[in-house]
């Protein structure tokens, strides 16, 4: 047990670290881009006197490390932009401060996150049943019509871009056979049915087109699995079939279907940027796209900060879970 | 003489590949009574492998299985997948020759020689784990209660092999089958197992079918040997006879040539010049025919009359499957 | 051991022969070679067909159904193999051979680039460790945790319009892509680096360049083709993804995911759905081809591709 923690505690400092370094570079990255957010928010006429007005306001008349420090204290301890009744508070933990939006970016994430997280848990619980199910059932019909079926359904979906399924979807079952909503967001909270019927065809999309990886991978997986020696003894230990391929397939397919799964997941979070678009929802991955298109880079920053956590926190679930499942890297 | 628990005639089976049919056992015929050992010899590739997996009827699904395997006179092949899932593992078991690769790396050995257990026992899983524990401790792994709790990979070579035994006799089975049970380990080790399996076999009785390479193992603990060659049986006797009285030329072959009553033969397999041919590549005549050195004392019959299984006169059930009349002589 | 040096071309031969017989990769390597020549020869095919990308033809438009293109199938023709774009009456056909062009030289430029980078960083990393190991492995973790579309948007709006998109495109796609290469030959490359030869080598002295270019780089010419091939389809679809959100290719260059933003409207309204269809097989082709041969050269080089993404 305590290998697992310590292992915990080693990756933790690291993603600390990781974290650091990321934030670092967007930060210098976005911020060295000549795009002046102060121009944008100085308003018009924007007079030089103005304008100094604003940098000085947006605390971007600092020098650029001073920001960044500044970015990273206002995590901790929140940010003020300002004096008196004119002061901005951006409450811990602060990711930064959309002075178009005129909102503090930790709230506007806060705010689209549910929509995102809707499209990309939903899909996602789809896709691991279909494409392991399937995947199982390819590799138990190897080389018969069930697993060239799997395969070829796999294959077409590995070569679809999700925009392109995801309009077709919203061509045939939106407006020709008039079933399933076209485009928006329902909160979960106001009406769970609508929320769902809302959701239903980007789920779909994305699972149908994400499961092909998952088919793929489980078949391989299995494949692998079922020729092990330990399955023959599974066999002759009197084990039925569904026993020897779940408990003793199935089980040693799972570390790099989960570790792909945690990944997947992780990615999508920080925005189903494709997704969001084709069905024009409000999502983070939407959010992102218009600050860019406003150049709202407080915001840009503070997403792509966001994804990146994410990310790396799906890596280190992924690693833990990965200790967890396979005895032979948690038990020396 | 008594009753054989188990009896296998005429076994044939054939693979379906892609490079055609492989008749990987070719009509064998063997048996074995309550507390007796079988010894079945040959090189690799001689299908000893493939008969053992046969009568446990855990061969994939390519091969085809002909001929009579009675276990207490109870016709086993043909039984419906059901009925032979409960015999397996609980009337006849298996002991694999790598261990490792024979446990499942991904459960505690406890949990293994459980599962092994109340897939033929109505009990709760605590008390199979109890049973497991036990029959841990019978095969004479330290601390048993413990190490149940520890995975495959924690293990010795030596005890691994323990813990497969003790996953094999969990059900008290009425036939073992022990595949080149020591292989894999050092020569202190292998001295161990096989002490092992002659204890299980006096307490319980049970019938043990010992495939192995090691000569001298088989001169020590089997009653009665069959030697393979090429999917087919060259010559079937007890012990004695086999090793006092050899009567074909590849017994001979494998124990250095030396057909002498007063002098104990070498113990160790000794290498035959050329290697076996593949399963059904020699069509007509004796298999061994292009490596046997006494095919020009016999003449053309060997290479166009097959020899079959026949009684040596006066020498009881010995018989072999060779033209040549008399007994060889070492040829030097 | 040495036989593996020795062996490093006939394997790579068995492999190519495996390719070939193996359908659905023939069919794959079929496909690529189609499109390829396709690309290749777009601007001839465009001026074979009569046409061109940019003249615009209003004549061919229906100003009653909001200017979507008179005639069947989105006004195929003689002369319009593919029909007309709405809006602007441009030939579609040329726009399709020509975004298939750009999507197939970014992507192949762009795996290019990563498989060198790559393959270098990687081998370099497993030979020589220390400390050169542990920063790339940093740098490749920190690669890892970035959200690389997400970034590829950002950049593409805020990088000033004087760096040309097709550039940034390719840079920011190298930038993001070399990593996973990386990981895997570095792994792999770890693995051989232990191994006799490799150390036989060293102890007579080879040079470093030496063990890398003849020892090394011959034993995992098959991850390395391997991935490559696996990767080119990845590429084809993010530079369709970034086009279709308005950060790839500029305009005039056709491109095909712009070109199924811009057909949006007119398949939803029904008008026009014909200008989604051109494009979209297209791109759906060419990365179902290059999918097949990819898959066809990794069972034939039997490499296992952990962590896969
Ligand atoms: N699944 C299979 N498909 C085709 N041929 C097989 C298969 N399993 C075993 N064989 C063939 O059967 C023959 C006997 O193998 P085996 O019983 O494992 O030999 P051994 O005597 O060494 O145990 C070998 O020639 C082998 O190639
Ligand atoms: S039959 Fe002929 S070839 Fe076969 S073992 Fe006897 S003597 Fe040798
Ligand atoms: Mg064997």
């Amino acid at each position: 047990m305590p290998d697992i923690l310590w292992f915990i505690i080693r990756r933790l400092l690291a993603t600390v670290l990781v974290m650091l370094a990321l934030s670092l570079a967007v930060y210098l990255i976005f911020y060295a881009i000549p795009a002046d957010p102060a121009h944008l928010a100085c308003g018009k006429p924007c007079t030089p006197d103005r304008l100094e007005q604003a940098r000085h306001f947006m605390q971007l008349d600092q020098s650029t490390i001073q920001q960044y420090l500044n970015f990273l204290k206002g995590i901790f301890a929140g940010r003020t932009f300002g004096e008196g009744a004119a002061a901005v508070h951006c409450n811990a933990p602060c990711f930064g401060y959309s002075f178009p939006l005129a909102r503090p970016v930790t709230t506007l994430i806060l705010d689209r996150l549910p929509v995102t997280a809707s499209i990309a848990v939903g899909a996602a619980v789809l896709w691991l049943i279909i494409g392991v199910s399937l995947g199982v059932v390819a590799a138990l019909n190897r080389g018969r019509p069930l697993d060239r079926l799997a395969v070829g359904v796999a294959l077409i979906g590995v070569s679809t871009p999700s925009f392109l399924l995801g309009l077709l979807a919203i061509l045939v079952f939106g407006f020709w056979l008039n079933m399933v909503p076209v485009n928006g967001y329902v909160p979960f909270s106001e009406s769970p049915v609508d929320w769902a019927w809302h959701l239903v065809t980007p789920w779909l999309v994305l699972a149908v087109l994400q499961a092909a990886s998952y088919i793929r991978l489980t078949r391989a997986q299995m494949l692998e699995e079922l020729n092990l020696d330990h399955i023959t003894t599974a066999r002759a230990k009197g084990a039925g079939e569904a026993r020897v391929v779940v408990t003793h397939g199935l089980r040693g397919a799972l570390v790099p279907i989960v570790t792909l799964f945690g990944l997947d997941l992780g990615g999508l979070l920080g925005g189903a940027i494709l997704t969001e678009k084709v069905f024009s929802m409000q999502g983070l991955g939407e959010l992102l796209i218009s600050a860019v298109g406003q150049l709202d880079v407080a915001v840009v920053v503070g997403v792509t900060l966001f994804s990146a956590f994410l990310i790396i926190v799906a890596n280190l679930v992924v690693d833990i879970v990965h200790g967890a499942l396979d005895p032979r890297v948690s038990h020396g | 003489m008594a009753e054989p628990v188990l009896e296998v005639h005429d076994l044939r089976v054939t693979f379906d590949t892609e490079g055609g049919l492989v008749p990987a056992v070719d009509g064998i015929d063997f048996s074995v009574a309550a507390g007796q050992t079988l010894a079945i010899v040959g090189e690799s590739g001689s299908g000893k492998s493939v008969s053992s997996a046969a009568v446990m009827g855990i061969l994939p699904s390519n091969a085809e299985v002909k001929g009579e395997v009675l276990l207490d006179g109870r016709e086993l092949v043909g039984l419906p997948s059901d009925e032979l899932r409960k015999i397996r593992g609980n009337d006849i078991a298996l002991v694999f020759q790598d261990a490792l690769s024979a446990l499942n790396p991904y459960y505690t050995v406890g949990w293994q020689v459980a599962e092994a257990y109340r897939l033929h026992h109505d009990v709760s899983k605590k008390a199979a784990f109890q049973r497991a524990i036990e029959l841990l401790d019978k095969v004479g792994i330290p601390d048993a209660a413990r190490r149940a709790k520890s995975y495959p990979h924690e293990f010795s070579g030596g005890m691994r092999q323990r813990v497969v035994i003790a996953m094999a006799l969990v059900n008290d089975p009425r036939v073992l089958i022990a595949d080149e049970p020591t292989t894999a380990l050092d020569v202190t080790v292998q001295a161990q197992i096989m002490q092992l399996l002659a204890d299980v076999q006096e307490e319980f009785g049970t019938a043990l079918v010992l495939i192995s390479h090691d000569l001298g193992v088989v001169a020590e603990v089997a009653d009665d040997v069959l030697v393979m060659y090429a999917g087919r049986a060259a010559e079937r006797g007890t012990v004695r006879d086999l090793f006092h009285r050899a009567a074909h030329p590849y017994s001979l072959g494998l124990l250095g040539a030396m057909p002498r009553i007063d002098v104990p033969p070498r113990p160790r397999l000794t290498t035959i010049p050329g290697s076996p041919p593949s399963p059904g590549s020699i069509k007509t005549g004796c298999p061994f025919q292009p490596r046997c050195a006494y095919t020009e004392r016999v003449g053309e019959r060997c290479i166009t009359e097959r020899p079959e299984l026949t009684p040596r006169p006066g020498e009881g059930d010995h018989e072999a499957a060779c033209h040549l009349g008399r007994r060889p002589e070492a040829v030097v | 051991m040495s036989s593996s040096v020795a062996g490093a071309v006939s394997p790579t031969r068995q492999a190519l022969h495996r390719v070939r017989r193996d359908r659905s990769a023939r069919v794959g390597l079929g496909l690529v070679v189609a499109l390829i020549v396709v690309a290749a020869a777009s601007p001839l095919l465009v001026k074979l067909s009569g046409q061109d990308a940019f003249t615009y033809h209003i004549d061919l438009l229906d100003p009653a159904r909001g200017n979507a293109p008179q005639g069947s199938f989105g006004g195929v023709s003689g002369e319009h193999w593919f029909g007309v774009e709405p809006l602007t009456g441009r030939d579609l056909f040329s726009i399709v051979v020509l975004g298939l062009r750009t999507s197939l030289t970014i992507a192949i430029v762009v795996t290019v680039v990563t498989t060198v980078i790559g393959t270098l960083l990687g081998i370099t990393a497993a030979y020589v460790g220390g400390w050169f190991d542990a920063i790339l492995s940093r740098l490749l973790d920190f690669l890892f945790g970035f959200p690389q579309l997400v970034f590829m948007i950002a950049l593409g709006i805020i990088v000033p319009a004087k760096v040309p998109r097709t550039v940034l495109l390719i840079g920011v796609l190298s930038v993001f892509g070399w990593a996973g290469l990386a990981r895997l030959i570095r792994a792999q490359a770890r693995s051989l680096v232990t191994r006799e030869f490799v150390e036989a080598a060293r102890s007579v002295g080879s040079s470093g360049w030496w063990v890398i270019t003849r020892e090394l780089l011959p034993n995992l010419l098959g991850p390395v083709l391997v991935v490559a091939t696996l990767s080119i389809p990845g590429y084809i679809g993010a530079e369709a993804a970034l086009s279709f959100l308005g950060v790839g290719v500029p305009p005039p260059t056709p491109s095909l995911g712009r070109s199924i933003s811009d057909s949006i409207a007119w398949v939803y309204t029904g008008t026009d759905p014909w200008f989604m269809v051109f494009p979209g097989i297209a791109l759906f082709v060419a990365v179902l081809g290059f999918t097949l041969l990819g898959d066809g050269v990794r069972d034939a080089f039997d490499v296992r591709l952990r962590r896969t993404h």
